[in-house]
């Protein structure tokens, strides 16, 4: 049988370290196996959680050479194969607070979530002693985020996150915002919508790290795009994010490419964009934005504004 | 200039962002459920109103229900974060005559169908109360959010599972507990539902008959702390960890509330009544779908013979899940399996289906034995073995409107609770829907009995019982020469397995009741070796085997006792149903190390006990 060892990060009562095991595995041997192996015979005083042990109950998100997965699903012998190596560093979820070991602390995850009210307002046709009518079509546009589990694997390595979380909610609760706002049973779709925005729609950095990691195939960067067409539809163009998106539409619409520095202006205007400047100090420094750059209209500017029309027309019918 | 990558420069328009709009952003946690530290904060324990203990789809059904009662101080206790309960594992569905997909069903329908499931020893009033509620309960949980699927005219649809005459069990894929977990969740969120979670209940404590509270560990700090309160609802899910790699349970469902009942007196009914699952994946238990036998697949043994035809020549593969899973037993026994001890297997041969009903029919499937098993099955058959898979007895409650036990204040529902509803035998399906039907009825009762009732309960005993715990913890932690819980553990579970398993017989079950007690014994001076506070789940464990060595001598006891077949329940030396004897429920009790048992006549009001026969 190989043998593999596992780095882990551990973290016990405030002290960090890590530590090596290294155990014989099998085909069909999980990440999950190698744990409980671990606890059970070298070290009980690892600390993870799990309970299902099948891939429902997000218990055992964590991560593999940074990588978030679920131990559960994860085979040994398909990472070894994948990193062409028998040593694995196993860590707990990033963007999260760790408790102990690979324990995380879910509380204030939850509590947060609970801004984009994730739950059904029902329509008033509905009672709760008729339930509700939903046809199978409309079924079927929620019928995939449900499959959630609460895992965290989408938070562990999002951008936004992990450049500032006080203004940004985790990428599920965006699932859970557009689960409510696709759904025909809801009576009002801004309730949820509202707040989302408020916690930080706009500021997604499409990195799509969240759609990468979720182990049950949910698209939470496709749902942060789809919550923000639909902010859009509602005519919410006040916000800082959906103006940012129509300068992006009028630049290509004008010159065919985006203006960078003329961009910032137009969607914060010139007194915001002025609280930039250090940014954009700091970019010129390092050669990433000339200001003095303004660009031409690219040469078939013609057929983009063509394009860019004929997508309005599509949308409005 | 260089190109800037889309990525990174929205990056910086991010960050830049974040200085320039930092200001109109909203408090977040400003009301904050999980009270994690509340009564480590206020110096002196609090008092519930109703303390709700699990979070499975019973417990949160319980706490929401009493938890809108805004008068009342409510919280839901549970050891892991909400969402990873049992519940979230169901996959068939959950059962109300709603007769959306067949105008010939109804509650009377329903209820025989479980009665008849129960093999009679099901109490025939609590199941007509629970077909009776059963639909309003589903409409309810429409009502929530739940995503049902549907029918034509969007009502709920509804699918056929197993031992039902009509399609009755509502459902959302292959996700239905998953679904009305987390639904349920969302409306413990929107109604601000306290949640104490990663918080494991220790003991419940009762001082002359009355209720103090409970002890219960804060995983966060690892703190042990006395919470007192008017009534306690326990709905801590079933024990079949008892069978430890040998279940379709999560690790989570090792009977930790039946064996806190246990403690203070209130008895344990009928807790021989385990169900089986004839395929379980061979090294982890995890449950196969009974698709696989549906779609055509072959139980084959290691000599390549489709064996069903020595046992079930007509119906083969397709014979009911006991007789399927004796099958597989006798063939391991007989030395026609492959592997060894908890692992011994026979297989699921799926390869003559084809590559493409495989993958169009069986996906799932496939993968869960690729992930477990390594094994291919569009190559390879998978190897499989029965698997417990519900457990029909616990807490005794003696008055299901309520799920009231014993003693005043404490309630018990769900799976580690008997109504009983099941009998000796669970139907598919009807989990779910006792979870909800029962689930309000209990948080109400909770609720009803908290406003009537001043607490009377002793503080001094439950202060001392968190003192006993303290000290326990301390003694256990250090201890240095001993017996692993594993090993303990493992060990239990084999003789579960072996001889309180799908064939139980005198000799083996006195063979078990011998190897638990001993286990028992080597209990008392076991290690954990972790001495750490916070989340010390070496500990956790510790105390889990310590609720489950006396419920699995109770099993074994009961099996004993119970000499006759029925349901799930069969004895090689007495194959036959012995209604003249036994169409009573068991009744054991625990003091100490005295277990006594006593039988109680099953609640017969429509219909008399007759063969059963599919
Ligand atoms: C694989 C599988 C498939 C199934 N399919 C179906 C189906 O299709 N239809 C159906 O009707 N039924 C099905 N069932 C059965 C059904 O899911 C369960 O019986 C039901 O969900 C039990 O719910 P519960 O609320 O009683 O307990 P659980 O969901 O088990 O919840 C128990 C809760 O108690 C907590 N807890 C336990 N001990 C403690 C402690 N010491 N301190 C604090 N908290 C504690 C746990 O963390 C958990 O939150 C299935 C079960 C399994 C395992
Ligand atoms: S796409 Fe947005 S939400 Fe998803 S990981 Fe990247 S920054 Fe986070
Ligand atoms: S969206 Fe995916 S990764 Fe994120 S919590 Fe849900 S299941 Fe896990
Ligand atoms: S243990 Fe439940 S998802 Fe892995």
């Amino acid at each position: 049988m190989p043998t593999m060892t596992f780095t882990i990060r551990r973290f016990v009562e405030a002290k960090s370290f890590s530590r090596d095991y290294s155990f014989e595995y099998m085909a069909g041997n999980t990440v999950l196996d190698g744990l409980i192996f671990i606890k059970e015979k070298l070290d009980p005083s690892l600390a993870f959680t799990a309970s299902c042990r099948n891939g429902v109950c997000g218990a055992c998100a964590l991560r593999v050479n940074g990588q978030a997965v679920l131990a559960c699903e994860t085979a040994i012998e398909s990472l070894a194969a994948r990193y062409h190596s028998a040593r694995l560093t196993i860590a707990p979820l990033g963007n999260f607070t760790v408790l102990r070991d690979l324990v995380v602390d879910w509380q204030p995850k939850l509590d947060r979530m609970k801004q984009v009210k994730p739950w059904l307002i029902p329509q008033d046709a509905f009672s709760a002693d008729t339930g509700c009518r939903q046809s199978q079509t409309d079924f079927d546009k929620i019928r995939g985020y449900t499959d959630c589990i609460l895992c965290g694997a989408c938070v562990s390595e999002c951008s936004k996150l992990a450049a500032d979380s006080a203004d940004f909610l985790e990428p599920f609760a965006f699932v859970k915002a557009q689960k409510y706002v696709a759904d025909s049973r809801d009576d009002a779709p801004l309730k949820h919508l509202d707040p989302a925005i408020q916690a930080g729609l706009w500021r997604c950095m499409h990195c799509e790290e969240c759609t990468a990691k979720c182990p049950k195939s949910l698209d939470p960067a496709e749902d942060i795009a789809k919550l923000r067409v639909m902010a859009f539809k509602k005519a919410m163009v006040n916000s800082a994010g959906a103006q940012h998106a129509q300068a992006f539409y009028e630049d290509i619409n004008d010159i065919g490419r985006l203006n960078e520095a003329k961009l910032a202006i137009r969607t914060d205007g010139i007194m915001k964009s002025l609280t930039r400047v250090g940014l954009a100090y700091r970019l010129m420094k390092v050669d990433k934005l000339d200001p003095f750059h303004l660009p031409e209209p690219i040469k078939n500017i013609s057929k983009v504004q063509k394009i860019l029309k004929a997508a309005k027309e599509a949308d409005k019918s | 200039m260089k190109k800037v990558s889309r990525r990174t420069f929205l990056k910086w328009g991010v960050a830049a962002g974040a200085v320039a709009v930092a200001a109109p952003y909203v408090m977040m946690n400003k009301n904050n459920m999980f009270t994690s530290t509340l009564t480590e904060m206020a110096g002196a324990p609090a008092l519930f109103d109703v303390l709700v203990i699990g979070s499975g789809g019973s417990g949160m059904r319980a706490a929401l229900e009493a938890g809108r009662q805004k008068d009342l101080k409510v919280a839901l206790m549970t050891k892991l974060v909400p969402t990873r309960s049992a519940t979230c594992m169901a996959q068939g569905g959950i059962n109300g005559a709603l007769r959306h997909a067949d105008a010939r069903d109804s509650i009377e329908k329903h209820a025989f169908d479980t009665v008849k499931g129960s093999d009679y020893l099901g109490d025939q009033d609590a199941i007509r109360f629970f077909a009776e509620k059963a639909p309003e309960a589903l409409r309810e949980l429409d009502y929530y959010g739940v995503a049902f699927d549907r029918m034509q005219d969007g009502r709920m649809a509804q699918r056929n599972l197993g031992g039902h005459t009509y399609a009755r069990s509502a459902y959302s894929a292959d996700q239905s507990g998953l679904v009305i977990l987390h639904t349920l969740f969302e409306q413990c969120l929107k109604n601000n539902v306290n949640m104490l979670m990663e918080w494991q209940l220790l003991e419940l404590v009762v001082e002359d008959g009355k209720l103090c509270g409970v002890v219960a560990m804060n995983m966060h700090s690892g703190k042990i702390l006395p919470v007192m309160a008017r009534t306690v609802v326990v709905a801590t899910g079933g024990y079949g960890r008892l069978y430890w790699v040998r279940t379709t349970n999560p690790f989570s469902s090792t009977g930790d509330g039946i064996g806190a009942c246990l403690k203070v007196g209130i008895p344990v009914k009928d807790p021989e009544m385990v169900q089986f699952h004839p395929t379980g994946l061979a090294g982890s238990g995890v449950l196969l779908s009974e698709a696989a036998r549906g779609e055509g697949g072959y139980l084959v043994n290691k000599d390549g013979e489709r064996f069903m035809r020595r046992y079930a020549p007509d119906k083969m593969e397709l014979g009911p899940r006991d007789l399927v899973s004796q099958a597989i037993e006798t063939e391991i026994r007989e030395g026609r399996g492959v592997g060894e001890g908890l692992h011994a297997a026979v297989y699921l041969d799926l390869r003559h289906l084809g590559k493409k009903k495989i993958m169009q029919k069986l996906p799932q499937l496939r993968q869960l034995a690729l992930n477990y098993e390594g094994v291919d099955a569009i190559t390879q058959p998978i190897p499989i073995r029965g698997t417990c898979h519900y457990s029909m007895g616990g807490i005794d409650v003696v008055d299901y409107k309520t799920c009231a036990t014993a003693i005043p204040g404490v309630f018990a529902v769900g799976e580690c609770s008997c109504l009983s509803v099941h009998g000796a035998n669970r139907l598919g399906g009807n989990s779910l829907a006792e979870v909800v039907v029962f689930g309000k009825y209990a948080g109400n009762g909770a609720a009803a009995y908290a406003r009537n009732n001043a607490f009377d309960g002793n503080q001094t005993a439950l202060d001392r019982a968190a003192d006993e715990w303290e000290q326990r913890f301390a003694a256990v932690s250090s201890r240095s020469s001993g017996s692993t819980v594993p090993s303990i553990r493992d060990r239990m579970a084999a003789t579960m397995w072996q001889n309180v398993g799908i064939f139980r017989s005198r000799t083996r079950l006195e063979q078990a009741v011998r190897n638990i007690d001993e286990l028992l014994e080597e209990y008392r001076s076991c290690v954990v070796r972790d001495t750490t506070r916070i989340y010390n789940t070496a500990f956790m464990n510790y105390v889990e085997l310590g609720n489950m060595l006396p419920l699995a001598r109770m099993v074994a006891m009961a099996a004993l006792a119970r000499q006759e077949s029925r349901g799930s329940h069969f004895r090689e030396d007495y194959p036959r149903r012995n209604d003249q004897k036994f169409l009573q429920h068991t009744i054991v009790t625990r003091k100490g190390a005295e277990y006594s048992l006593t039988y109680r006549p099953v609640a017969i009001t429509d219909y008399q006990a007759e063969e059963r026969k599919y």
